[in-house]
């Protein structure tokens, strides 16, 4: 560990947008409420402003004279590798970065992005949890964070395809639209490439999967390890470049949504023309241009609800076309959870939490607010576009013994198709 | 030397000093956050950035302690909601509108306006002082503040609550002769402009910055700020 790379990190990071976010910062402790893991622990070092707290001090030490002058003289410490460590537990497994403080502060300061640049200093200084780093260290050698291998992949593709007797090109020229699945689904939700497939099919779609670019999660950037997100944000726009597709359709990934579509562009060179979408985004157009008609009511069997996920709905916009979708497939079931919307509690698994063992009591005591906000509307089933905030929802449910279904909507819309 | 000398002493020349201070501090702290660099921002939007900086606008001033969203956020922190919007607007209110200071503002700007009534200015600095006085006794009991709160943070505290204290001593003629009191009130209000750049009081800046981020933001991907 190296305590000056972080803060050499830090260092670069900080232009205006973060000088002029620190300066903003009246240390009033609003967000702390906003974040779901201090509302489950009490714990103060859980509020989000704390979360920046090295980051705000690198800036103060090198970039204001007060701040200067105070080290300068021993009153404020440098950033040491005790701290470091400190502060790693805090931002990789007490955030998500669902940004919700965002919406609380009343300064309106900018804190998920700016907690995933205090990753970035660990990530430069090593001190990234284990699981974290091992899950990049696999997608960065075998290709997937689950260690799924090429051949793996290419047997499991085809299995998907024979089992539930469905087309999924690979790697096929002159496609329009380039589908990149996550790990998770490959492995855990298959019926989710299916349902897609399927849907892709009843569209008259061309696409393909690539068998290049073929994970969509990328844990540099969960890591906020820039290099890193960079070469698994280049694995898939080469292959997108390569076969010559106009558009990028991410799975149910939420990371991965922020990533490609809000991030690469500002970090790295991205093929020009060559539109970021989201499955969510096109089920709707297909449906909303008569490409693909849904049974009317097909889920109107027990109250289901919509979980807004943090990347995919606040902080990626689609908040409409969900909810479109279900008014039509369950006018009369579909009931929404309070909050919701921009406004909606993170699902307590996002930003890598999931993946780091240690992490596990505090997203599932998060996932406590979930088990409440659906027993307090009675809901049976529950639906989600980002597969990462479903594998929780799993689990959660398991880990809660409540008995409501999880559903991915993609699902829900293949069995509709008419 | 007798008050009436130190009178005329720190309503004068110390008070241009302050307010010298005051602009040059701020400038310097404004130039020097824009010179740390901004990159453009090359991502293709998904909504109107200019319509969600209007919106986090309207909706940053306009709290509704019952939209359920708030509501979350309120209940547990309603001191900070409620004493934090009244010193504001009782800071505003009198600063603004109160018929000494607006004398002060347009013998500094060359025009004044329509003053608020005595007894309402008066009735709002008194509810800025029990606000101060509420969101200290927060500050020390709060554990995320107890946190957050190092020593200069109390020193904001103490400098904006002393102007607050001496003007309403002042107006009402409470304790100290006029000249006495009229003397620590333009000292307090001195020390405060001076302190002001070298502290978070500055945020009054920096506001329009992370709101207009905020608000672009969620213009950007088409959400409601």
């Amino acid at each position: 560990m190296n305590a000056q790379s972080a803060i050499d990190t830090y260092v670069k990071e900080i232009g205006g947008w973060v000088a002029s976010q620190l300066e903003a910062c009246t240390r009033c402790g609003l967000c702390a409420d906003a974040c779901h893991f201090y509302q489950v622990t009490g714990n103060p070092e859980y509020a989000p402003v704390w979360k920046v707290e090295l980051l705000r001090k690198a800036y103060q030490q090198r970039f204001t004279p007060a701040g200067r002058l105070k080290a300068a003289v021993g009153l404020d410490k440098p950033i040491t590798d005790e701290a470091l460590r400190k502060w790693s537990t805090i931002v990789y497994e007490a955030c998500t970065l669902c940004n919700k403080c965002a919406l609380v502060c009343p300064m309106g300061i900018q804190l998920g992005p700016l907690i995933h640049d205090v990753r970035a200093g660990m990530a430069a200084a090593g001190v990234v949890p284990a699981d974290l780093a091992a899950a990049a260290a696999k997608q960065k050698d075998i290709g997937s964070p689950l260690g799924v291998t090429d051949k793996a992949w290419a047997e499991r593709i085809e299995w998907i395809g024979d089992e539930w007797e469905v087309k999924v090109p690979v790697d096929l020229t002159g496609a329009d639209t380039l589908v990149v699945f996550s790990s998770i689904e490959t492995m855990k939700f298959p019926d989710n490439i299916a349902a897609v497939a399927k849907i892709m099919d009843k569209a008259g779609e061309k696409w393909t999967v690539s068998s290049a670019g073929r994970e969509v999660v990328n844990f540099g950037f969960f890591e906020g390890d820039e290099a890193l997100t960079k070469l698994f944000l280049a694995r898939v726009f080469d292959a997108a470049k390569a076969l010559g597709v106009k558009r990028i359709m991410i799975s149910e990934c939420g990371h991965a949504y922020d990533a490609f579509r809000w991030t690469a562009a500002n970090i790295m060179d991205v093929p020009r023309g060559v539109e970021v979408t989201h499955i969510i985004r096109m089920m709707y157009d297909f449906w909303k241009a008569g490409r693909i008609r849904l049974k009317k009511g097909a889920y109107d069997d027990v109250p289901i609800t919509f979980h807004d996920s943090c990347k995919i709905q606040r902080r990626g916009g689609h908040i409409k076309e969900p909810r479109a979708l279900l008014e039509w497939l369950a006018p009369k079931a579909f009931k929404e959870m309070s909050p919701n919307k921009e406004q909606a509690l993170c699902c307590g698994g996002g930003g890598g939490v999931i993946s780091i063992r240690e992490a596990d009591g505090l997203r599932f005591a998060a996932f406590g607010q979930k088990v409440d906000q659906m027993k307090a509307i009675g809901a049976e089933a529950v639906t989600m576009v980002c597969s990462n905030c479903r594998l929780q929802f799993v689990e959660g449910v398991a880990h809660f013994n409540f008995g409501v279904k999880v559903r991915g909507l993609t699902e829900m819309v293949a069995g509709a198709l008419e | 030397m007798d008050w009436t000398t130190i009178l005329r002493f720190v309503r004068g020349p110390f008070f241009k000093v302050a307010l010298l201070v005051f602009i040059g501090g701020m400038m310097y702290r404004l130039i020097r956050v824009l010179l740390l660099g901004w990159s453009r921002d090359r991502v293709p939007s998904r909504g109107s950035k200019a319509g969600g900086v209007v919106k986090t606008y309207v909706k940053g001033l306009l709290v509704l302690p019952f939209i359920p969203w708030v509501k979350r956020t309120f209940t547990p922190n309603a001191l900070t909601y409620i004493a934090g919007g009244l010193f504001h607007l009782s800071l505003f209110a009198v600063v603004i509108f109160g018929t000494p200071h607006m004398l002060v503002w347009k013998s500094l700007l060359g025009f004044g306006w329509p003053t608020l009534p005595f007894p309402l200015t008066d009735g709002l600095a008194a509810v800025g002082i029990i606000a101060l006085i509420v969101l200290m006794i927060n500050r020390l009991t709060h554990p995320v503040l107890r946190l957050l709160t190092k020593g200069p943070l109390w020193l904001n505290w103490a400098f904006t609550f002393l102007p607050f204290v001496t003007g309403y001593m002042m107006t009402n003629h409470l304790v100290f002769r006029y000249e006495v009191i009229y003397s620590l009130h333009m000292i307090t209000v001195n020390v405060l402009l001076i302190w002001i750049p070298f502290s978070r009081i500055s945020h009054f800046l920096f506001y329009f910055f992370s709101r207009t981020f905020h608000g672009a933001q969620a213009g950007k991907r088409a959400v409601n700020p």
